[in-house]
């Protein structure tokens, strides 16, 4: 008996620190946090526009200045507009795990869409470029470290339309805080070919329920491509004129 | 006193941490799912004969309308088909398309179903652990409730408002669509077959079925966007 219960304690001290490095389950639906819910969190540099274009090139603050924002903004017409701007601007996502990947569903489906975090490999090499890039994650201990390149250079980094090249990096590192109430997801983008110097922030996300509802952009797509067509082509054309040398 | 072996905690820690993933990862799945469906599928070519004589059988198409329903689908302007708009074009139609990719992500308490073509497929949730609302809100792609039958996922689905059509010709249906859609695993898990039932008393004549086969793909589903 005595053994018995020596050995399980040996086993329990094996076992411990290894359950600890196991992926959690942080399965369901969040919703960006702000205002009283809050509390204690203290999200980084939620002035955000402000801070990217402190570390835009010169050409990249032309193209910004020449661009009109609903003109050249693929999400007012509900096209895709890459993950850089939905998630700490008005983000909402729901969370699904599993071996082999984790996958964030974006509530803005038509716009954000989807981020595959492919666990335990690397990126392949000549990624097409594309609106959501390629996403790979691994474990340091209790938090998720995500690593995504092959953006296109289509999206912008926020609404506020400040643009970036198909060098650019963006490293999420997520974890669960607030009791597992919240998700905490902390940014850093880099571009060496668009940013003077990478630049960083955090917000958290609440959990608010299992399931993910309907959210279709825009029940009449016809009203904003009328839009664009007729009225807005002019200041299109102009934008597309100012391009990184 | 007999000394631990100094191998025996790796050897340990080895085992745990090949457990516990898969431990977790069954957790977060329907317990009681006989079939693990997770993967990434595509629908076969219409003229694939699969082994045992299997093919796809029936089409949006051949739907039988009610004359009312048969009179509007004639002035219907097919430059407003949702598929030209880069809108949701509705589970019925979407799933009866050639080379149409989804994955199916089995999670707590539902299954998702993500297709490739997001703009045109949207994300459906199964619900697994509920029935439907007594007044479910009308949306593009109804509410969704499964539950198996032996290895065959049954899915009920109402709830649709009536901005999808039936089919590329432009068969509108009513708020009173209800489909039922059974995903079965075949040979070996190689392939799902998809066989679903369309009933409207308000726009179809009769039900309609028709069957399609998915092929389990080795790869990674790929963004597919639908650009102006």
């Amino acid at each position: 008996m005595r053994r018995t219960g020596i050995a399980f304690v040996i086993l329990a001290a094996v076992a411990l620190p290894c359950v600890a490095q196991t992926p959690p389950d942080w399965s369901g639906y969040y919703t960006l946090a702000s205002g009283k819910d809050l509390g204690n969190f203290k999200p980084l540099n939620v002035n955000l526009p402000e801070v990217i274009a402190a570390h835009l090139q010169p050409w990249a603050k032309a193209k910004m200045a020449a661009t009109d924002g609903i003109a050249e903004d693929t999400g007012q017409l509900c096209q895709p507009t890459g993950i850089f701007r939905n998630p700490p601007f008005a983000g909402s996502f729901l969370w699904l795990p599993g071996p082999e990947k984790i996958v964030i569903v974006y509530g803005a489906l038509n716009t954000a869409g989807v981020q595959r975090i492919y666990l335990n490999r690397s990126h392949p090499r000549n990624l097409p470029p594309t609106w959501n890039g390629h996403s790979i994650g691994r474990w340091e201990g209790d938090t998720l470290l995500v690593d995504t390149i092959g953006f296109n250079d289509k999206s912008w980094l926020q609404p506020t339309m400040e643009p970036h090249t198909e060098e650019a990096r963006l490293i999420q590192r997520i974890r669960q805080v607030g009791n597992g109430d919240f998700i905490e997801i902390h940014y850093t983008v880099e571009d060496r070919k668009a940013l003077t110097s990478a630049y960083s922030y955090s917000r958290y996300y609440k959990k608010v329920g299992e399931s993910m509802r309907e959210n279709v952009c825009n029940d009449d797509i016809q009203i904003w491509r009328d839009f664009k067509s007729e009225h807005l082509k002019p200041i299109i054309e102009r934008s597309r004129e100012v391009r990184q040398p | 006193m007999t000394r631990t072996p100094a191998v025996l905690p790796f050897a340990l820690c080895a085992v745990l941490m090949m457990w516990v993933p898969s431990a977790i990862a069954q957790a977060a799945r329907p317990a009681a799912a006989p079939s693990d469906l997770a993967g990434v599928y595509q629908s076969i070519a219409a003229k694939t004969t699969l082994t045992g004589g299997l093919r796809n059988t029936g089409s949006p198409a051949d739907i039988a309308l009610l004359p009312a329903a048969a009179q509007q689908m004639k002035s219907v302007d097919l430059k407003q088909d949702p598929e030209k708009m880069c809108a949701a074009i509705g589970p019925f139609r979407m799933m009866a398309r050639d080379r149409t990719k989804i994955e199916l992500i089995p999670a707590r308490g539902m299954i998702v179903m993500l297709f490739e073509d997001v703009s045109h497929g949207l994300m459906r949730t199964i619900y697994m652990s509920r029935s439907h609302p007594a007044k479910p809100n009308l949306n593009w792609l109804g509410d969704s409730v499964g539950r198996w039958d032996g290895n065959t996922l049954t899915v009920d689905t109402i709830g649709f408002n009536d901005k999808t059509w039936l089919n590329d010709a432009g068969a509108q249906h009513s708020d009173a669509l209800h489909l039922v859609e059974q995903i079965r695993p075949i040979l070996g898990g190689r392939y799902l077959e998809y066989k679903v039932t369309a009933e409207d008393a308000k726009a179809l004549a009769k039900p309609y079925t028709y069957i399609r086969y998915y092929e389990k793909l080795d790869t990674d589903i790929m963004e597919d966007v639908c650009e102006e």
